[in-house]
């Protein structure tokens, strides 16, 4: 029931494209994704209470069996987390590896992992492993807590095609948006371009806007420590197929394109947007051919690729604080799921400068 | 036999201003004798110098590929205070840019100078402007003319005129650059001779009055065959010189700018470079950004520090793939090298770098410019004197 469609507010506002039938970044053929959930009390050697809450979620672009190379690109607004494979994002434009989210402490683990994970598959070579870092520490003991490896490479093979879950899960679990509960969002759009369809799929990690005002009042007491920046993570994947620089002109308008409200709310928070096509896959095996042959769209098809892009991250956005179940975390803290008045405060055009 | 009379002609009236010079400035004899010697130009090959390992293109410039035309336009006018020595270089990528736009990147090594119309070719990847080279005070007037040259060329059934490329070099310390003596018709003269084959080298065009390692620069270029499976591809660079100073200058690694005796420029305002790469292998903007950097990595092995005044810009283009104008067309078939095989390439990228910084220099003739200032042409008979001696050290030494 709380899914976004069922918002008569929003729904108008936000569906000028289709939705995929799964409304998720999984109606990308090939996109796979998984959570692993770490939700547990336990005592370190003083006798001090630790709490995790903590998790990761991947995502796994297309067949890992094989060597392809997905052409990728970014975008970071003011991005203040760790992006790994960020230098061959940038230089080489490709995507060779699941991407991760995970919380900045576990960045070492999982970029490991995805090395043990590729050799597992009998590849060569798996490079470079992207692992995007969030700070979960307000409910997370965030310092007293690691993730085995085991658990990383579990979770790559276990991920699948279906909708993606949302809310309090997988690295969602310990995150906070706007004061409330953050945490894993998706949603999808279709469109046609030169008489075919293509789709482009989302998926959001929101922690940010803890600094803004509409939620002062709930943000903890005087025993808290100040709220930190945080970041909204966008990880996007269309199945049209898209050269580098037409990528990075696509994450570039998408953050630019979001209502100013997710992302002018402090001059900390950071917006990041990953986006892949999962067209035109480089199959190297063997090195591959020395000149490769692609059929690609034209630049007129980049503006509606940012329109739905832009709708899918929106509504991606208030499912991932519709589905987030209340989590009570470290110190006590417990942080409640959004209450509908709020989202339209924070979301109407009365609410927002821009509308949405 | 061609080349030679080819130089002749390069050198044309502008000899005369170093006989100029030499009634000036010089009066020891035995240095009149090397100085006359010094100004009969010739390309670093031409005296022994071979930079790499591969193979020049036919005619060892950018126009090795298809299709790719260099023009200039050089105006020398008056003597002493108020002499003006500049001119512009255009670069022709095919036959018509506007219609048939290729892929294109950007490198900013050191951004002290300007490259005009980049920022869209940083969004949109695509090449749609012939590109002009000249000295700084004379960009307003180029894009002005370049302006007028694609507007009338435009098919207006296809929207408006791309952002032209104007690229500058400070030529201030030889031409008394203030009075921006350039008009649109020396830029159409610049186009109207543009063509294929040999390249004029040196003292011309937009490179008229560039001073590069406190020598003569200017215009200069090379290229590379690169060998790949069952095919060739070919990388040509055309450089215009107007950077670094004399101490740093190493010739195919040998510490040359330090040895040289004589000669000396004393206004020491030398500054800038801009650097083209073309290629006919399918790069995509992604690739060409790759090629781009390498090119300053050839700039470097020539000694260049890329000095806080140097604007050091580098600008890449393939003409592979053919990109139809305009953006409403809806899939295009497109190539690209694999990423594994594209090595090669950066090798071709440094090595004709290289080659055409020092070609700028060798080809160059002295210039005598503004207030009497003399750019002296790099003495040739000094740098293979020079070159033989480090070499025949490193054979000893070697043994």
């Amino acid at each position: 029931m709380n899914r976004i469609q069922k918002l008569d507010l929003l729904k108008k506002d936000l569906r000028s494209f289709q939705p995929g039938p799964k409304n998720s970044i999984t109606d990308i053929k090939g996109v796979r994704v998984g959570h692993l959930t770490i939700n547990k009390d336990t005592q370190d050697q003083a006798g001090e209470k630790i709490s995790v809450r903590t998790g990761l979620t991947a995502i796994i672009p297309c067949d890992m069996m094989e060597e392809n190379r997905l052409f990728a690109g970014m975008h970071g607004f003011r991005s203040n987390t760790e992006i790994t494979g960020y230098q061959v994002t940038d230089d080489f434009c490709y995507l060779n590896s699941p991407v991760i989210l995970a919380n900045s402490r576990n960045i070492g683990r999982v970029y490991n992992a995805i090395f043990s994970f590729g050799f597992s598959l009998g590849r060569s070579e798996i490079w470079p492993p992207v692992a995007l870092g969030l700070d979960d520490s307000w409910l997370n003991d965030l310092d007293k807590f690691s993730i085995e490896e085991n658990q990383i490479i579990r979770l790559l093979q276990n991920c699948s095609s279906k909708p993606v879950e949302e809310g309090s899960a997988g690295v969602g679990f310990g995150l906070r948006a706007f004061g409330w509960k953050g945490g894993i969002g998706s949603s999808s759009r279709i469109f046609s371009f030169g008489g075919k369809k293509f789709h482009v799929g989302v998926m959001v990690a929101s922690n940010h806007g803890n600094l803004f005002s509409f939620n002062q009042k709930k943000q903890g007491t005087a025993k808290d420590s100040a709220p930190t920046p945080g970041s909204l993570n966008i990880v996007m994947s269309v199945d049209i197929p898209l050269v580098p620089y037409q990528i990075k002109t696509v994450a570039n308008s998408v953050v630019v394109g979001l209502p100013s409200i997710h992302t002018m709310t402090n001059n900390q928070d950071s917006v990041t947007c990953f986006l892949f096509s999962t067209a035109n896959a480089m199959s190297l095996k063997n090195e591959g051919p020395p000149v490769f042959n692609y059929r690609i769209a034209g630049d007129s098809v980049l503006d509606i690729v940012t329109r739905a892009g832009v709708e899918a991250v929106n509504e991606a956005l208030l499912n991932s604080l519709l589905k987030a179940s209340p989590v009570e975390g470290r110190l006590g803290r417990r942080v409640e799921t959004i209450p509908k008045a709020e989202i339209r405060k924070l979301f109407s055009k009365k609410g927002s400068s821009t509308g949405i | 036999m061609k080349r030679r009379n080819f130089i002749k002609r390069t050198l044309g009236g502008a000899s005369l201003l170093s006989w100029k010079a030499l009634s000036s400035g010089i009066q020891d004899e035995s240095r009149m004798e090397d100085f006359h010697s010094s100004n009969q130009r010739k390309r670093a090959r031409e005296i022994g110098i071979r930079i790499g390992d591969l193979k020049t293109g036919f005619y060892n410039a950018i126009t090795d590929v298809e299709g790719v035309k260099v023009g200039h336009a050089t105006i020398v006018k008056g003597e002493g205070k108020g002499a003006v020595r500049t001119g512009v270089t255009v670069v022709l990528p095919n036959k018509n840019i506007q219609e048939e736009n290729l892929y294109a990147s950007y490198f900013n090594l050191n951004g002290w100078g300007e490259m005009t119309g980049i920022a869209p070719i940083e969004q949109t990847g695509r090449l749609e402007s012939p590109i002009f080279l000249t000295g700084t005070l004379n960009v307003g007037i180029v894009y002005d003319a370049a302006v007028e040259y694609l507007t009338k060329n435009n098919n207006k059934d296809h929207g408006t005129i791309a952002a032209p490329i104007i690229a500058e070099c400070d030529d201030s310390s030889l031409s008394d650059s203030r009075k921006r003596m350039i008009t649109g018709k020396d830029v159409f003269k610049a186009i109207e001779s543009a063509r294929g084959g040999l390249v004029e080298e040196g003292a011309v065009g937009g490179g008229t009055g560039m001073v590069t390692f406190d020598f003569k620069g200017g215009i200069g270029t090379s290229s590379r065959i690169i060998p790949m499976k069952d095919r060739e591809f070919t990388l040509g660079i055309l450089v215009m010189a107007n950077t670094s100073i004399r101490s740093q200058l190493r010739i195919d690694g040998f510490p040359v700018g330090k040895k040289i005796k004589g000669y000396e420029y004393e206004e020491g305002k030398s500054k800038s470079i801009i650097l083209i790469a073309a290629t006919n292998a399918p790069l995509l903007p992604f690739q060409l950004k790759k090629i781009a950097k390498r090119v300053a990595l050839g700039l470097a092995q020539t000694g260049a520090t890329s000095n806080t005044g140097s604007g050091d810009i580098i600008l890449a283009f393939s003409t592979a793939n053919k990109l139809p104008r305009g953006h409403s067309h809806e899939f295009l078939r497109i190539q690209s090298i694999n990423d594994f095989w594209i090595t090669p390439f950066y090798l071709a990228t440094v090595e004709a770098t290289q080659e055409a910084v020092i070609n700028a220099l060798t080809t160059s003739h002295t210039v005598v410019g503004r207030d009497g200032n003399t750019a002296y042409g790099l003495p040739l008979d000094q740098v293979q004197k020079i070159i033989k001696k480090y070499e025949i050290l490193k054979e000893k030494h070697l043994e």
